[in-house]
This record gives C-alpha cells, sequence and structure tokens, in this order.
C-alpha cells in the first residue's frame, strides 16, 4: 500500500536526535541522523565568492590565495567531523585535486587549495561534511 | 513507547518538499569517520567499528555494519597539520580495496609517495545489507 506522511519535523521516541531507517537490503539499520549531510557547499572562488548552492552554511570568507572560511548556520557538536573537499579551476587547470580541510570550531570550516606543485591557488570547490550537530 | 512508521514519502506540513524514503536511505551516509593518520582511534565516527594502520599512508577501515556489496562511493578528505608547507602539500587518495565490510586506502603527498595526515576523513555512500 503506498503512503504518505506529511510531517515538519521528526524528532525519536526513545531519545530525541536518533531515528532507524531500514537499509537497502531490507536487515539492517542505519541511523537517519548519523547519515544525513550537515554542511555542504559548492563556491565559485576562482574569479568571486559566489555561493552557487550550501545547506546549512551561512557565508564564506576569502582569507587569502587559495585559502578559505566557511561558517556553518548550525553549529556541530564537536569539531571532529568528517569533512571531503574537491577543487577544479577553468582557468588553471593545474590547481585541481582535492584540498586539506579541517574545522577549527564548531561553526568553522578552513580550506586550502593549491595546485600541483604545492603552490597556493585560487580554485572553484565543493565540500561535504558529515558529523553530529550540536 | 518505541514505534515504527511504515510509509513511503515524506512532505512538509504543507505538502510541499516531497522526497521519497528511498531517498532518504539511499541517500545517508552509511558510514563515516574523523581519525589521525597515525594512530587508528576514531575522534568521531558513524558505523566504523576499527581503523588498521595497514603502513605509510595505508590505511584500511572496517565497518560495524556491512554493504549489501563492494560497489559503493567512496571520498577520503585528509590534511596534514604540520611539516613543510603544510596548508598547501598536494594531496590525493588511491582507493585499493572495496570490501563490504571495509575499505582500504592509500593518502598521497605530492609526487605520489605515500604520507600519514593528520586529519583522515573518509565518507561512505551505498546500500546496507
Amino acid at each position: 500500500m503506498a503512503s504518505l506522511l506529511k510531517v515538519d519535523a521528526l524528532t525519536g521516541v526513545t531519545t530525541a536526535g536518533s531515528i532507524s531507517v531500514t537499509g537497502e537490503g531490507n536487515s539492517t539499520t542505519t541511523n537517519l541522523q548519523q547519515g544525513l549531510a550537515k554542511h555542504w557547499g559548492w563556491f565559485d572562488t576562482n574569479t568571486s565568492n559566489t555561493v552557487r548552492n550550501s545547506f546549512n552554511n551561512a557565508s564564506i570568507t576569502d582569507n587569502s590565495a587559495g585559502n578559505y572560511t566557511v561558517a556553518a548556520t548550525n553549529a556541530f557538536a564537536n569539531i571532529y567531523s568528517c569533512v571531503g573537499c574537491c577543487t577544479g579551476s577553468a582557468s588553471d587547470p593545474n590547481v585541481s585535486g582535492q584540498s586539506g580541510a579541517i574545522y577549527s570550531s564548531t561553526t568553522a570550516a578552513t580550506f586550502a587549495t593549491q595546485d600541483y606543485n604545492g603552490s597556493a591557488g585560487d580554485a572553484d570547490f565543493s565540500f561535504l561534511s558529515t558529523g553530529d550537530l550540536a | 513507547m518505541a514505534s515504527e512508521l511504515r510509509v513511503n514519502t515524506l512532505k512538509d506540513a504543507a505538502g510541499n518538499n516531497s522526497i521519497a524514503t528511498s531517498f532518504v536511505a539511499g541517500g545517508s551516509a552509511k558510514a563515516w569517520s574523523n581519525y589521525s593518520g597515525s594512530g587508528t582511534t576514531f575522534r568521531d565516527s558513524f558505523n566504523c567499528a576499527s581503523a588498521v594502520d595497514n603502513g605509510t599512508g595505508d590505511y584500511s577501515v572496517n565497518y560495524t555494519s556491512s554493504l549489501v556489496n563492494d560497489d559503493y562511493s567512496v571520498s577520503v578528505g585528509i590534511r596534514l597539520d604540520s611539516g613543510a608547507n603544510p596548508a598547501y602539500n598536494s594531496r590525493s587518495v588511491e582507493l585499493k580495496t572495496f570490501a563490504t565490510g571495509s575499505i582500504r586506502y592509500v593518502g598521497q603527498v605530492g609526487g605520489g609517495s605515500a604520507g600519514d595526515y593528520d586529519h583522515t576523513c573518509p565518507q561512505i555512500h551505498g546500500d546496507l545489507a
């Protein structure tokens, strides 16, 4: 039977921040909250600091060439979020690949983009973070 | 009181922003972790049982609940905190072995040599068993 649930918020009964979802193989359950992306963004930082799209992101700051800080709207519970980032530049194809990223606080992550020689360089970049929200 | 809700689609109360529950399950990360490449202790993690240091820059992460097959998506973020020009060292990751219960990968510094990192962050998307 097809079904539809209309709701604005989901909250666990036993633990507010924990809802189990049955996995695709129909036998294992996974935690809904912990599996969700909590912070992501796609930025044109090569020629400007344009936010093309984002989620739970308040702002981006251009600190220097190839060095950026992004601020999360809703804070994480700790600084140990799992963050990955990819970079690219249409004007300089050497500035591509991965970027070093780390959360310096529960609301701010810094990114360092560089060319293959290790020199800092501006690039477009996208990132995705999983972790625990406060 | 524990409860179970079986539903195919979720919408907000206004009837907008519809999403199938299959997208909720399929689109969620099934495992992630944050740990130092010089050790194997998780700073934080989800569905990760343990990390194994196989050698310089060579790591395996074992899952608590396995994936249904080894055809899943992996992205790994890595970063150095110290060393020569640490913020800008070129980085790449070689994905070596996909298994339903683990992933093995090698972090590389510029020039392709293996290196240990201060932060390694694998994220797994796929189907749970």
